[in-house]
């Protein structure tokens, strides 16, 4: 027998993506229309019917959410979105840039450790990630309060220039080149867990 | 012009629907109230970025009721019409008379 605890328990992934975009004022409204719908549905209707109405709700509700933060601070969210660009194309390239020198400097010595320099270069990826996860934390910061708007944004515009380059590759060039494209699609994703990260943290 | 706008078709739906609820609109009554009415399933998200942006013209008002246990012990958050709201029904609903007024509806339906 399913105990009333347990239907009063909507699901647990479903309410952390609404969190991640709901603004303050509105959360506990929100929050609370909801969980008295759902309770309703899944003493009327049963848990399984409950949990869809439950998930059905939550991506409309996100995408209006989306939708009406980034029209009410349109310019603030573009702004934090072109920073968050800016800052990653920066250091990304100061990546590169420190491997170049420091490859440059001890020239003789990766010469004669060819392995060890196959293992910087596999540890550049992570780096990659790193960096990424810091653009999405700091892209969040700026945009205090719609987080998630600018930083889906900033996925959004980055994941379009990485399938535009995508398309061109597999045009233009041989394959091959196309796996470093993937690896740039993860990165952008680690923008967002950076950004989720730091509004997980902040809500506490 | 600042004062003098027109509501939306989902602002004016959702003022109406508040105008209709009275001291009993709260996200949940809404939103039953306007799937009842109109037939199409509208999610939470839809009724609180209308009511914010409402508010923000100030054609509506909320308040914050007390903590239900139904709800986890999270408040609801209630909310009527102020008169600069009604003012903008009247506006939006005498546009859409006057536009309106003369049309066959039911022939314009079947022509298209």
């Amino acid at each position: 027998m399913t105990s009333q605890a347990y239907l009063g328990q909507p699901p647990h992934l479903a309410v952390w993506f609404i969190n991640l975009f709901t603004a303050h004022q509105n959360a506990e409204s929100i929050f609370g229309d909801l969980l008295e719908e759902y309770s309703y549905l899944a003493s009327k209707s049963g848990v399984t019917f409950a949990r869809r109405w439950y998930w059905r709700q939550t991506v409309k509700t996100i995408a209006h959410l989306f939708g009406s933060g980034y029209r009410a601070a349109r310019w603030s969210t573009t702004a934090a979105a072109v920073g968050g660009f800016l800052l990653h194309r920066f250091v990304s390239g100061l990546a590169h840039k420190l491997l170049s020198a420091v490859t440059d400097r001890y020239l003789a010595f990766w010469s004669t450790h060819f392995n060890a320099y196959l293992w910087v270069l596999k540890g550049m990826m992570p780096a990659h990630l790193i960096a990424s996860l810091c653009v999405g934390c700091v892209t969040a910061l700026a945009a205090r309060g719609r987080e998630m708007v600018a930083t889906i944004t900033l996925a959004l515009v980055l994941c379009a220039l990485i399938g535009s380059a995508m398309v061109w590759v597999a045009t233009h060039l041989p394959g091959g080149i196309v796996g470093s494209c993937g690896h740039s699609l993860i990165r952008s994703r680690s923008l967002l867990a950076g950004q989720s990260s730091e509004r997980v943290d902040r809500l506490r | 012009m600042p004062g003098r706008d027109y509501l939306g078709e989902f602002e004016h739906i959702v003022v109406l629907a508040l105008m209709r609820l009275a001291d009993r609109a709260y996200g949940v009554t809404v939103r039953q109230e306007i799937e009842f009415r109109t037939k199409r399933e509208v999610s939470i998200g839809a009724i609180y970025a209308t009511l914010d942006r409402l508010e923000v013209k100030g054609y509506v008002r909320s308040r914050l009721g007390e903590p239900t246990p139904e709800r986890g012990g999270r408040s609801k958050r209630f909310f009527h019409v102020t008169a600069q709201g009604v003012a903008a029904v009247t506006r939006t609903q005498h546009a859409v008379q006057s536009m309106s007024e003369g049309l066959d509806l039911g022939f314009i339906r079947s022509y298209s």
